[in-house]
């Protein structure tokens, strides 16, 4: 199984994701929390962006690596529409972010998200699959 | 997960000690907000923080209390200097959120027929929801980091506001001991087009009514009446104060594990005060801080220029001076007395407000008969509350107070609530204008979507925490 939905919390979002590998569930949490931004569908994935993040360990990294999509909208003016997990182990990843640059004439943000938390933080991984977890200060 | 509660009077529950807690919890609410509080996370969250080292007093949780991230929303925890700890969750990422209120000479009869117009020149000139700034404010690295000393300071300096704004903002608009040199640069990225914005979310600009005086002694001394418009403010320092938590938080998780430090919850995270890490957060706090005064500074000044560009008044016949500006997402080193002995404390208020009592010499000598003022917004559709802080507040809270009205719907719960309803023209139709970039934050920040401020305020001074001075109506309200 593999996918994302939103959780609730009483001032802020979660998301949860599940997926067969950790690369693919870094990807579902990278959807799942653009869905909290944005439900926009305009987005094209017409440029690339390469990117690097690391962290002690994979719940610190999840974080970071979300973080960094949030830093990449707020300050480059980057939406996302995917992304490509190159490479990924317990501490670092390697990614390709498509997107465009933000276009108000085409693209709407219905939410600013403050910051990825490390409440509640949990990255599960087993021989049946992996799931994740993160909460996010709107 | 359910957490033991003992009931102590009215308004006042403990949460007892046992595990790994090293204090008890005690938690500022009615019996009807204990119910709800129950299905939540957020007395899990008090009992958490009550485990960090060197706490000083009870784990404090006032009546807006909510889930937050880490520690509560509406949790207050002092640590000792020496063996305690600062935590970057403690004070949350919007470091130095607040409110800030302004007066004016004006009465609800001259402004409501203008009303439309001056929501719309607020709405104009300053900058709400994601992405907008003003096109006339550029700064330079250079200039950034004199905000980051300066705070509300370097904004009058620049010619944002007067001299005497500064007397009536907590610490005068600067926290001392800000260092630019510990904030990343990508702080200083995240903050550059900032300054100067509202933001989104519960943030707001809002114009009120005095709708009733409780304290007619006080509301004299704060220059406040019945029928008169006053403008709160309500933001802090935006992506420059989200990063400088999230880059310190990063360190935290390192430092917690060398200080060998338990965590419950890893956004608790922590380092002792006096340790290289706790100084360094607590510098870089204070540059977030300042950011924060001179971002509500920069906005007054756009507010008085807005009301002079509609009514065709000027500034000094429109007396917009500011009562107050309080922070409630801080950390400050304090002295409070403990069991008969001054201590220096580094006391964590996360959605909670400093409630200073008559006398005290960080309360502006202008309100020291009466006491700190202390600001808390309710929701957009009922009230909001001005009260000044209490002797009582200074012996059980280490001088602090609630900060708002707490939410009790999740932004899904609350959306659901209003979905194919009109809630600007439902809020129109009761005398309230609301001007928002975003439809999908309006619905989320309905009023069923908080407490009654009423009954928050209420516990607050039935527990002698704070002590209402007036009742504030909303006649327009800016969202992001």
């Amino acid at each position: 199984m593999t996918g994302y939905r939103l959780l609730e919390h009483t001032a802020d979002m979660g998301v949860e994701a599940w997926a067969e590998s950790v690369a693919e569930l870094f990807r579902q949490m990278a959807l799942g929390m653009r869905q909290i931004i944005t439900a926009c569908p305009a987005v094209r994935t017409q440029h690339e962006l390469e990117i690097a993040v690391s962290g002690g360990d994979l719940p610190e990294l999840l974080v970071n690596w979300l973080g960094e999509l949030v830093y990449l909208l707020e300050v480059r003016n980057f939406v996302f529409a995917d992304v490509v997990i190159e490479a990924l182990d317990e501490c670092s990843l390697r990614a390709r972010v498509q997107g465009e640059t933000f276009d108000p004439e085409r693209h709407y943000l219905e939410r600013e998200i403050k910051a990825v938390t490390h409440h509640q933080v949990r990255v599960d991984s087993g021989p049946h699959g992996c799931s994740a977890r993160v909460y996010v200060d709107l | 997960m359910s957490v033991k509660l003992e009931q102590i009077d009215e308004c006042r529950w403990r949460i007892p000690r046992e595990g790994a807690m090293r204090t008890e919890g005690l938690v500022f609410a009615s019996r009807a907000m204990i119910q709800a509080l129950q299905k939540e996370q957020a007395l899990d969250q008090v009992r958490n923080v009550a485990t960090l080292p060197g706490i000083v007093g009870p784990s404090i949780a006032m009546p807006d209390i909510h889930w937050g991230y880490g520690f509560p929303i509406g949790g207050v925890a002092a640590f000792d200097l020496e063996d305690g700890v600062v935590s970057p969750g403690g004070v949350g990422y919007d470091i130095n959120c607040g409110v800030r209120l302004l007066r004016s000479s004006l009465e609800v009869q001259e402004v409501r027929p203008r009303i439309e117009k001056l929501a719309n020149a607020l709405y104009r000139n300053v900058p709400s929801g994601v992405g907008s700034h003003r096109k006339d404010l550029k700064l330079s690295v250079v200039e950034e980091r004199k905000v980051l000393i300066g705070g509300a300071g370097w904004a009058v300096r620049n010619g944002f506001g007067r001299g005497e704004d500064l007397d009536h903002i907590e610490e005068q608009g600067a926290i001392r001991g800000a260092d630019p040199q510990v904030v990343s640069e990508r702080a200083l990225e995240r903050g550059r087009n900032q300054l100067g914005t509202l933001g989104s979310g519960n943030h707001f600009l809002e114009i009120d009514l005095v709708d009733e005086i409780h304290d007619q002694q006080a509301a004299d001394v704060l220059g406040l009446f019945p029928g008169q418009v006053t403008v709160s403010i309500h933001t802090g320092s935006r992506g420059f104060g989200y990063q400088v938590c999230d880059d310190h938080l990063k360190m935290m998780l390192q430092a917690a594990r060398s200080y060998g430090i338990e965590l419950p919850d890893r956004q608790l995270c922590c380092a002792p005060i006096g340790s290289r890490e706790g100084r360094q957060y607590l510098a870089a706090m204070a540059c977030a801080a300042n950011f924060a005064f001179a971002n509500r500074q920069l906005i007054t000044a756009w507010v008085r220029e807005s009301f002079q560009e509609v009514l065709g008044k000027t500034a000094s016949e429109l007396r917009m001076s500011l009562i107050y500006d309080v922070c409630h997402n801080i950390a400050k080193i304090e002295e409070h007395q403990i069991a008969g002995r001054k201590r220096q404390l580094c006391v964590h208020r996360k959605g909670a407000t400093r409630a200073f009592p008559p006398g005290h010499a960080e309360t502006p000598a202008l309100y020291r008969s009466v006491g700190q003022p202390v600001l808390i917004p309710g929701d957009m559709g009922r009230y909001s509350y001005v009260l000044v802080g209490t002797q009582g507040a200074f012996d059980e809270t280490f001088g602090s107070s609630c900060h708002g009205a707490g939410r009790v719907l999740s932004r899904h719960a609350a959306k659901k609530r209003v979905r194919g309803q009109n809630v600007e023209a439902q809020l129109e139709s009761q005398g309230i204008i609301i001007r928002a970039a975003s439809r999908a934050t309006v619905a989320e920040e309905i009023p069923e979507a908080y407490k009654d401020v009423t009954e928050v305020v209420g516990v607050v001074e039935r527990a002698g925490i704070g002590k209402i001075v007036a009742r504030l109506k909303p006649l327009a309200v800016i969202k992001g």
